[in-house]
């Protein structure tokens, strides 16, 4: 890992990611601003969040607009992760292994107090790991049911009407799985425990290094075999 | 003379006789004029005067309203004769024989003809009587027994009202609806304004919209079955209150309608006599369509953009509108490029009831799956906060 003169932070995002992931939250909060707003609009917050939207037609406008960015960072995101080498090796470091489901058992350990402490190699944590590739199959989806819903017009010509009403379904459903996901894990792991706030590295990039404990030098040793293997 | 009094009266067609020299004011939109008595509210006593003054110069100026009161059978006299005829002012012939039977049938039987006409006050009379001024009783707390009711407020709001104010020569007044003579009480199956009749009264002015409810669903079930429930002109556009479609206030405007139909379409004990679904309301509700209308979009489709509104007709009848023949030609109004394809499967569908197969199982699915999540996140942040602080006590 790249280390510089400050030698208790470390680099942890480029500044590509960062704009990447600057993108996505500007896009996700619309849509889910927007979105909500509709999928609650018989509710007082969603009628608010509506009149705050400038109006159902407004509202619409600003979650295809919000929709249209997050397509743009999708397919800069591809682009990334496929054709250059910095993302390659960042799509290699975040991949599935099943490495990872042992250290979702050393984790839950950990959590209910089994084992006091475990190191692990890889950039990625399985929680880390499982964010992502849940953001990405959830864009996935989004995408496609809101492109049929977008272009309506031509599906409600094409599909039976069942596919339609099920897309709707599943568009409003997935996205606000895809919200309470967000802000009940990402935005708690990362931001808001306690000690992490404020956690500035979705901006400047650096990271503080914590120092393991003094005895850990086996472990580490063990952690570093189990992934060699 | 309050300049307001024209316009609150009945317009053109007020016979206040101003060459009599009171000077009336208006109470709550009421002439002080036509007040049969004093008013007894206490204060008022501008008002008073006012009455005073007027019933001073009704004294004083005319010999006529301290004659006894025309009777009947003296009104009789000409008006009784079958063919009485005159040739009025633009030359037309008007038949002035009146059945005399059919007023004493009527609501008001045991009132006599100066009741009403009360601008007649010598036989015979020289002038043509001015139109009757139905106000002159019908107001709220009126003391003559008249019903008491405040329609005529209602009625001059209303598109009719703002139209006789307007001058329209062809507005329709009070007696255009109800009757002359021959006043029915609305609850009289015989009266013009009943159920199974009110619709010929409208449609006597409005024609178009006449034949297109007689042969729709509701005019079917009216005329033809005698449904209590279904409804007839006034069941959908009010009473006294019609107001013009593109007025906010109309009930049967964009953004009201669907709250009108549901006012019987909701309502699950009407609904379940005809072996109607009750959930068309709500599905409209939660839909795109229903949601737009909710937030005052007139673009969105409301009942009335798909169904039709005199013309609604049941969708298995090839005239109606959401028939399957006619659906890519209904929704082609507002989506271009509709196709058959419109047409195949149920359009007022509710995700939450079991009928709705796939997308009822789906919904339900995510549904718990959402609240599994949240469970098991929740679950997540407490275990980390209690490691946490147990971590903290512990040495280092």
């Amino acid at each position: 890992m790249p280390q510089d003169a400050r030698a208790d932070t470390i680099r942890r995002l480029t500044l590509q990611q960062r704009l990447q992931h600057l993108c996505l939250i500007v896009a996700m909060l619309m849509l889910a601003l927007t979105g909500l707003a509709l999928s609650f609009s018989d509710t007082w917050l969603g009628t608010l969040l509506i009149r705050l939207e400038g109006g159902i037609e407004a509202r619409g406008k600003i979650h295809r607009l919000a929709a249209l960015l997050l397509g743009v960072v999708g397919v800069w995101h591809a682009w990334y992760v496929v054709l250059t080498e910095e993302g390659h090796r960042e799509l290699m470091a975040i991949k599935p292994r099943l490495a990872d489901l042992g250290e979702v058992v050393r984790s839950a350990k950990r959590s209910l107090g089994i084992e006091a402490f475990s190191c692990e190699v890889g950039k990625y944590s399985p929680s880390e790991k499982f964010q992502y590739w849940g953001v990405v199959i959830g864009t996935l989806v989004m995408s496609a049911t809101g492109a049929v819903l977008w272009f309506r017009v031509l599906s409600m010509a094409v599909l039976p009407k069942w596919a339609i009403d099920l897309t709707l379904v599943v568009h409003g459903a997935n996205g606000l799985l895809a919200f309470l996901v967000l802000v009940l894990w990402h935005l708690y792991n990362v931001h808001l425990a306690p000690g992490r706030f404020p956690n500035a590295t979705w901006l400047t990039g650096r990271s503080p290094v914590t120092r393991p404990p003094s005895n850990s030098g086996k472990k580490i040793q063990d952690a570093a075999a189990r992934s060699a293997d | 003379m309050d300049s307001r009094l024209g316009k609150s009266c009945m317009g053109a067609i007020s016979p206040f006789p101003e060459q009599e020299g009171a000077t009336p004011v208006l109470v709550e939109g009421r002439c002080s004029a036509w007040w049969p008595r004093s008013p007894t509210k206490p204060g008022a006593w501008h008002l008073k005067v006012a009455c005073l003054l007027a019933g001073a110069a009704l004294f004083l100026g005319g010999e006529s309203s301290a004659a006894p009161p025309l009777s009947e059978q003296r009104c009789m006299i000409c008006h009784g004769k079958h063919g009485f005829k005159k040739v009025d002012e633009s030359g037309a012939v008007r038949l002035l024989w009146v059945d005399l039977a059919l007023l004493k049938s009527s609501v008001h039987r045991n009132k006599t003809c100066t009741d009403c006409h009360h601008d007649v006050v010598e036989i015979p009379h020289k002038e043509r009587p001015a139109r009757v001024y139905c106000r002159r009783c019908h107001y709220k707390d009126n003391p003559a027994g008249a019903p008491s009711s405040d329609a005529y407020l209602e009625y001059e709001r209303s598109v009719h009202g703002r139209a006789l104010a307007a001058g329209e020569t062809k507005a329709p007044v009070c007696q255009s609806c109800h009757g002359n003579h021959d006043i029915l009480h609305t609850r009289n199956p015989k009266s013009r304004v009943a159920r199974g009749q009110v619709a010929a009264t409208c449609g006597r002015c409005h024609l178009e919209e006449y034949s297109q409810y007689r042969n729709s669903v509701h005019g079917r079930a009216v005329y033809e079955l005698g449904v209590r429930d279904a409804p007839d002109c006034t069941g959908c556009h009010g009473e006294h209150s019609i107001m013009a479609v593109s007025d906010p206030g109309s009930r049967v405007g964009a953004l009201n309608v669907a709250r009108t139909c549901a006012s019987c379409h909701g309502d699950e004990a009407i609904m379940a006599r005809y072996g109607i679904e009750a959930d068309q309301v709500e599905t409209f509700e939660e839909s795109f369509h229903g949601i737009g209308v909710r937030f005052g979009s007139k673009r969105v489709a409301n009942c009335a953009s798909c169904h039709g509104t005199h013309d609604i007709r049941p969708s298995d009848d090839p005239g109606s509108s959401v028939n399957p023949a006619n659906i890519p030609r209904t929704c082609g109004k507002c989506h271009p490029g509709a196709n058959p394809n419109y047409a195949r499967g149920k359009i007022h569908i509710n995700p939450k009831i079991r009928e709705a197969g796939i997308v009822y199982w789906v919904a339900t699915f995510f549904k718990y799956l959402t609240l599994v999540t949240i469970a098991a996140l929740i679950m997540h942040i407490l275990l980390d906060l209690w490691r946490r602080f147990k971590d903290r006590g512990a040495p280092a």
